[in-house]
């Protein structure tokens, strides 16, 4: 006979509902406790892709400005909006319509209507399929933020990143499974809430690591040479050792251990995925990393090195462009109340070269084919202009997210908004909708992936999704 | 055997309908409505509407969607979709869950076609998985074999377990060493290790109540409130920092964290602490001790944006309050409540009323500080203040009437003023100044006031400032690309250098502006040049450059110096017509004043500042962020939000007991208009009432969970269907009841669970117990555990002998807060003295990650932490041999172990592990000293595994 009358719900739900939570126990076990070979946790079917880069441009990019041409609001520019004249949003009153300032022209085999702005990522319009019909839950930039990287607009759920990694482990020894880039500029609006691990355990957080910014601890302190560090070392592990030799079932104490030699490696492997120095000048002249523009050349350092860390087996890079919202709105990041033109003159020219050479770089290498890029901002903006202003404000109901890569059908446009860009008309899009199709791609059922917290079998995309198989290549 | 309630029911209700093919006519409530409500509902309700329909109420079942036709089952939908089409094929309805059974089929269609009756008013609700029979919502009851137990020949809660243990075959360990014993007691109940003296002590004290003193000194330690303290903080997401976007740090929280652990170590009533967290402002106004309980209610985080969107502006509101509720339901009563929110609970018998009941008794809170002081000490300052209050006001009276007096005289003058002031107003798209070429090498734009305010001079904006030559072709020579360079005191972003730097008003863009903090941009150029013009504006080519994000100089000079220590005016704006009535008034009060009115202007301002100086050393009353109390919005009426929206408001309510334990305690309902303080009293009441089993289950739950590791039920929040079952059912009811019986005084039940020979057995790992229990759930063995974050950081720095053990107060950090807007939190890469006190005392914001607590899984306080995981990861290994805290404590420890003299390997191993090290250790160590040294080997012995497992 065995206890399993007292077996508890969740490990019952691991067992026999979702099989998920066996996975990441056996991942657990094997990787990152044992790190015994490569072996990862299993996807429930066949995965298209294997890995994520997620890039984020906090602040709410306009929709209608970067992504979904509205020609009627050249048409009723300065005109009000049918039905909503007197709107009150986020921080007010709204004025009368407001066209784009920037030109657009249809771009790719596709003709998709492009903006003037984006003259680098016209290039892989083809590539990329839109999601035209995003609504979100809240249109304030924290909670939006969490919402999109974590599927609830209240924070302490895990991210994305975290859920991934939880489900299918790591593909390297040698650096962190999930890692978070944040902006030369600062963390994006809630900061570390975006690339938590929430309830699961905290092993699925991002490390934090930018061009600019190494891992913290990474270095041996100061003072301490090499063969000092050796020494220490041995002596450390023959004290560890000793102690678990009289425990040889206590699981945890190898971990422990192994997890130091895992330190170790990183220590090794770190400095060298952020040395750029074995990049040919090409390479830096097409991301751009040599710009006098320092905002510009930072943020294609940080591109060059999610490529690196992606080519060496990091499962999943949450790469920033832009920060919060700053005392005068608009500077830090894509949150353009008063003066869009002017902002986004600033923001564009940072995202647009270094991003395309990414995207670029991952298609010759081939990457991409096994790599799923997520493109995403915390809602959009309204295609009005903020009373006294020549600003829009936060518009939740309607707004653009894009994918490309691994199992995505390119040049595709799903859903729409109205004419004037104001709400998800036609295919309205949630979250949890554009990460069920995460998942599956990643060979994840959305409904299986779950991990028991305070009364519920919590999932990524809470009790909703559904996968877009329009989008599926 | 897993549910066996469940099968019950399920058993009933087959011979309920089995025996149903008769000829009498179906009742509805009896024997359709159950499984309706059991197999439809779930999705068919008003909240989730799956499909667009709902089967709640006869209007949606016979209306328009018409899913039953009176008399025809055959055509109604809701018959035909959940019947097959044919013998042995699949209905189409439900998707999930189990079909109708054939008898079933057969009682709805009979109901159809007999007329299908609704009993009017008759709502339908979807079934929980769980109903009021479930396990946790039953009385407490005492246990038959409870006078045996209670006998004393053996203990008690040994007596419950080895029932179990013997069940399966098994017995418990023998007793653990002393060494490990006094290690586990002493980390268990003041989260510290024995320091090497108290351990050797114990270790030689034969007396047969050695242990129970030990239990009693560790108790009677002021210690023991820091560790039962953090727990409890855990369970109530004490966080200081409001979280979401803004995140801003909270500096007046920590009398809560210092309020929690007096209370523990007082040993005060649990009950009565409970009621203190829920209505402490009632039953304790005036008395901070008491009132202080009450920041429970604003303890979590809330989103303090402030949305102008009426919609969104309510469902922030909801979701504060959905916080409260939430972390109410799982701190004291062991229940997700929080599920109800927007439906009926899916798995417990907690409706979407009970939560709306809740929210109208927490309607009346606001998060934010105010004043926490007694009756005399509002009343004593209020009297220290008012002579300065008093002679204040009589000055500004003074001084208004003298300005008033200066302004009257303006009268005849105006037209002279006016003639005086003809060029046009500045222009914030671009202001222009032509004086005679002069020379020069650096020039300076002087603002004498700010165009949206003439009492400023700081603050105003420059997005380009232009600088024209004389000579050959003009040209800007003010350009950072011609050699000049600007300066001026300007706003600071720490993270983002120069952001709203000088920089950017001669980068020749327009765009990103300068924004100053003093009343100066000066400007060098790259050479002496001569020059007759500049050009500067704040909103270059903007469309609304009247918005108050340009603003700009209104009056101001412009001069000129050859070596920047000599400055000769060449312009300035006083001609042009002022920017606005107020300041035309500041222009003329300036020219008007004569010297003897500006002196008693002067001498008026002094005694003025004088006064305020004298008040600002009353010192201030205490504020603490207890949260406020608002009568208006605890008015409602309040109603059920429809699928969780406040903007579909279902059925009204009032605050009230929730309808779980209906049947077992006692139940209220307040008036709609109850005041707000005794809707929380009222709710306190009727958690801490003896009738109510859930407070003490789940509190002796939780005391079991920190001694053992696991708790009898493993899911110490969520005693609902989808938490874990006890493991000792028996057990829990026992110690509940001495739990109450004892007048919820933890530190009886400490004592009682730690005499068990569970608690003193070793931890020693056995197959063949394992084979059965690898969990040791059953506790065959103690089980072993690696410290928490806290623990780790305060062991460290108790061995190295640099604890600093000073108790309550404002808490540390050890991240760097900078606030832009938002706030940003960077673990700091030292840590100084000011952070060697214990790990309760560190100031937790949300969402900031601060290496070793994080690291050894401190959680986030967004939610309740009811356990803490235990993982292991490189990135500790990093922290722990890395960060300077570990270096500067190597280096402590080796002063320490050099400071005491001896055998230093002896010292070593006393000082941090409180043994003698072994003969392999010693020579292991000693080969170390000579090639490495001592502090590398300190360095190593703060990292090893044995610092920080227990056994």
């Amino acid at each position: 006979m065995s206890v399993d009358l007292h077996l508890p719900r969740r490990q019952f739900l691991g067992n026999v509902t979702s099989g998920l939570v066996g996975v990441g126990l056996t991942q657990l076990m094997s990787r990152d406790l044992l790190a015994a070979g490569t072996s990862t946790g299993q996807p429930h079917f066949p995965a298209k892709a294997k890995r994520v880069l997620q890039i984020f441009c906090p602040g709410a990019a306009s929709h209608m400005d970067l992504w979904e041409h509205k020609p009627m609001l050249e048409k009723m520019h300065g005109q009000p909006l049918p039905g909503e004249e007197n709107m009150i949003s986020f921080q007010g009153k709204n004025g009368p319509l407001m066209r784009s300032p920037w030109k657009f022209s249809p771009a790719g085999e596709s003709g998709k209507m492009w903006s003037s702005m984006l003259p680098h990522m016209a290039k892989h319009v083809d590539d990329i399929a839109f999601f035209h019909g995003m609504q979100s839950k809240t249109n304030t930039h924290g909670p939006g933020c969490v919402f999109v990287n974590t599927g609830h607009a209240t924070e302490g759920h895990p991210s994305a990143g975290a859920w991934i990694s939880y489900a299918l482990g790591s593909l390297t020894d040698e650096l962190p499974t999930y890692v978070a880039i944040p902006d030369i500029r600062g963390e994006p609006p809630n900061g570390k809430a975006n690339w938590s691990n929430g309830y699961l355990p905290a092993k699925y957080q991002a490390i934090m690591m930018a061009a600019h910014q190494p891992i913290r601890n990474i270095e041996r302190p100061e003072g301490i040479g090499a063969s000092t560090e050796a020494k220490t070392r041995e002596l450390l592990r023959f004290m560890n050792e000793q102690h678990a030799a009289f425990r040889p079932e206590e699981s945890e104490l190898q971990a422990r251990m192994s997890a130091y030699e895992l330190a170790g490696r990183m220590q090794m492997s770190a400095p060298e995925v952020s040395d750029f120095s074995s990049e040919p000048t090409r390479v830096h002249k097409m991301y751009g990393t040599d710009s006098s523009n320092e905002l510009k050349a930072a943020y294609a350092r940080n591109c060059l090195l999610s490529r690196r860390l992606l080519e060496r087996g990091v499962r999943y890079v949450n790469l920033y462009c832009s920060s919060r919202a700053s005392g005068v709105d608009g500077l830090l990041n894509w949150d353009a109340h008063k003066t869009l033109k002017s902002d986004y003159e600033r923001h564009f020219p940072i995202f647009d070269q270094p991003t395309a050479a990414l995207l670029t770089d991952l298609k010759e290498s081939g990457m991409l084919e096994d790599t799923l890029v997520l493109w995403t901002t915390e809602f959009g903006r309204m295609p009005t202009r903020q009373v006294g202003t020549a600003g829009r404000d936060h518009n939740p109901d309607g707004f653009t997210l894009w994918m490309m890569g691994a199992g995505v059908k390119g040049g595709t446009s799903y859903g729409a908004t109205d004419d004037f860009g104001r709400r998800a008309e036609v295919d309205p899009t949630t979250i949890w909708d554009f990460y069920s199709t995460v998942l599956h791609l990643l060979g994840l059922d959305y409904e299986k992936l779950s991990y028991y917290h305070n009364g519920i079998d919590q999932r990524l995309t809470d009790v909703h999704g559904g996968v877009i198989r329009d989008v599926l290549a | 055997m897993k549910f066996p309630l469940l099968c019950n029911f399920a058993l009933a209700a087959w011979f309920a309908n089995s025996s149903v093919v008769v000829a009498r006519e179906v009742d509805f409530e009896k024997e359709i409505k159950p499984f309706l409500e059991a197999k439809c509902l779930g999705c068919h309700n008003p909240n989730v509407a799956k499909g667009k329909l709902s089967f709640a109420t006869a209007e949606e079942v016979f209306g328009e969607s018409e899913l039953v036709i009176p008399g025809k089952a055959l055509a109604s939908d809701l018959y035909l979709v959940s019947t097959p089409e044919e013998p042995g094929e699949q209905p189409y309805m439900p998707e999930e869950g189990e079909y109708l059974t054939a008898a079933e089929a057969e009682l709805l269609r009979k109901w159809i076609d007999e007329g299908a009756t609704w009993p009017e008013g008759l709502v339908l609700h979807e079934t929980s998985k769980a109903d009021k029979t479930w396990w946790a919502y039953q009385p407490l009851h005492r246990v038959e074999s409870w006078s045996e137990v209670e006998s004393g020949i053996s203990h008690p809660v040994d007596d419950f377990l080895n029932e179990r243990l013997n069940g399966v075959g098994l017995e418990m360990n023998g007793p653990a060493d002393r060494r490990e014993l006094i290690r586990r007691a002493t980390y268990d109940l003041t989260g510290l290790p024995p320091t090497p003296g108290e351990a050797e002590a114990f270790v030689n004290d034969e007396s047969p109540d050695a242990y129970r003193q030990l239990i009693d000194r560790l108790l009677a330690s002021p210690h023991y409130g820091e560790r039962w303290g953090r727990h409890w903080l855990d369970v109530v997401r004490f966080g200081e920092s409001v979280g979401f976007e803004r995140n801003t740090i909270i500096d007046n929280l920590w009398p809560f964290r210092d309020y929690v652990i007096e209370s523990i170590n007082a040993d005060k009533p649990f009950d009565q602490f409970i009621r203190e967290h829920l209505a402490g402002d009632v039953i304790g106004k005036d008395d901070p001790d008491i009132e202080i309980g009450s920041a429970f209610l604003v303890a979590g985080p809330y989103d303090n944006v402030n949305n102008q969107d009426a919609v969104q502006k309510a469902q922030i509101r909801a979701n504060t309050l959905d916080e409260m509720i939430s972390a109410t339901g799982q701190a004291f009563l062991g229940m997700t409540v929080g599920c109800a929110r927007c439906h009926d609970h899916k798995f417990d018998p907690i409706s979407q009323k009970d939560y709306y009941q809740l929210y109208a008794t927490f309607s009346g809170v606001r998060h934010g500080a105010r004043v926490v002081a007694t009756a005399e000490q509002k009343q004593t300052r209020a009297a220290t203040l008012k002579p300065l209050n008093d002679r204040k006001a009589d000055l500004e009276k003074e001084r208004h009437r003298l300005e008033k007096l200066i302004l009257a005289r303006v009268g005849a003058k105006k037209s002279e003023y006016e003639t005086r002031w003809q060029r046009p107003a500045v222009d914030r798209t671009g202001t222009e100044e032509v004086f005679p070429a002069v020379k020069a090498r650096h020039l300076r734009l002087t603002c004498e006031s700010r165009d949206d305010n003439p009492a400023a001079t700081s603050g105003f904006r420059i997005d380009e400032f232009e600088i024209w030559s004389v000579d050959g072709v003009p040209r800007n020579v003010a350009l950072a690309s011609e050699g000049a360079t600007a300066s001026g005191p300007a706003r600071e972003i720490e993270d983002f250098p120069n952001a709203y730097g000088p920089q950017h008003a001669i980068d020749g863009k327009a765009g990103a502006r300068f924004i100053s903090t003093g009343n100066y941009l000066s400007i060098e150029l790259a050479e002496v040049t001569t020059i007759d013009r500049v050009v500067f504006s704040s909103a270059r080519g903007e469309e609304t450059p009247e918005h108050r994000k340009f603003v700009f100089p209104a009056d101001y000079r412009i001069e000129v110096s050859l070596d920047g220590e000599v400055w000769t005016e060449v312009a300035n704006g006083r001609d042009r017509k002022p920017v606005s009535d107020a300041h035309r008034d500041t222009r003329w009060k300036k020219e008007e004043t004569s010297p003897d009115e500006a002196e008693q202007l002067v001498e008026l301002t002094r005694q003025i500042n004088e006064l305020n100086r004298q008040a600002g050393l009353v010192p201030a009353l205490p504020t603490v962020w207890v949260g406020t109390r608002v009568a208006k919005d605890a008015e409602g009426p309040f109603h059920i939000h429809i699928g969780g929206s406040p903007q579909k408001q279902g059925e009204a309510v009032v605050p009230a007991s929730l309808s779980t334990l209906s049947e077992v305690a006692p139940t209220y309902e307040l008036k709609a208009d109850a005041d707000e303080a005794a809707r929380r009293l009222q709710l306190a009441e009727w958690i801490t009432d003896p009738g109510n089993p859930l407070a003490a289950r789940v509190l002796a739950n939780r005391l079991w969970h920190y001694h053992f590791g696991t708790g009898i039920v493993d899911t110490p929040n969520d005693f609902g269907y989808m938490g874990g079952r006890p493991s000792h059912p028996e057990l829990l009811e026992f110690l509940a009841i001495q739990l109450i019986d004892s007048g919820w005084r933890l530190k009886d039940m400490h004592r009682l669970i730690m005499t068990s020979n569970a608690y003193q057995q070793s931890s020693e790992w056995r197959e063949e117990a394992a084979l059965v229990d690898g969990d040791s759930r059953l506790l065959w063995r103690f089980p072993p555990r690696r410290l928490s974050a806290e623990e780790i950081r305060d062991t460290i720095l108790a061995v190295s002998g640099k604890l600093d053990k000073s108790m309550g107060g404002k808490g540390f950090r050890l991240f760097h807060y900078m606030q832009d807007n938002v706030s940003t939190y960077v673990p700091l890469d030292e840590h100084g003295p000011e952070t060697y006190r214990r790990a309760v005392y560190h100031q937790n914001a949300r969402a900031s990650v601060v290496d070793l607590m994080t690291d050894f899984d401190q959680p986030d306080c967004a939610f309740s932490a009811p356990e803490r995981t235990e993982t292991t990861t490189p990135l500790q290994a990093l922290t722990m041999l890395n960060h300077q805290f570990t270096v500067d404590m190597a280096a402590a420890l080796a002063k320490r172990v050099q400071d005491r003299g001896g055998d230093p390997v002896e010292s070593l191993y006393d000082l941090v592990l409180q043994r003698k090290p072994t003969d392999q250790e010693r020579e292991r160590v000693v080969g170390a000293l000579g090639s490495i040294g001592l502090e590398a080997v300190c360095r190593a012995v703060l990292n090893s595994s044995e610092l920080i497992y227990l056994d």
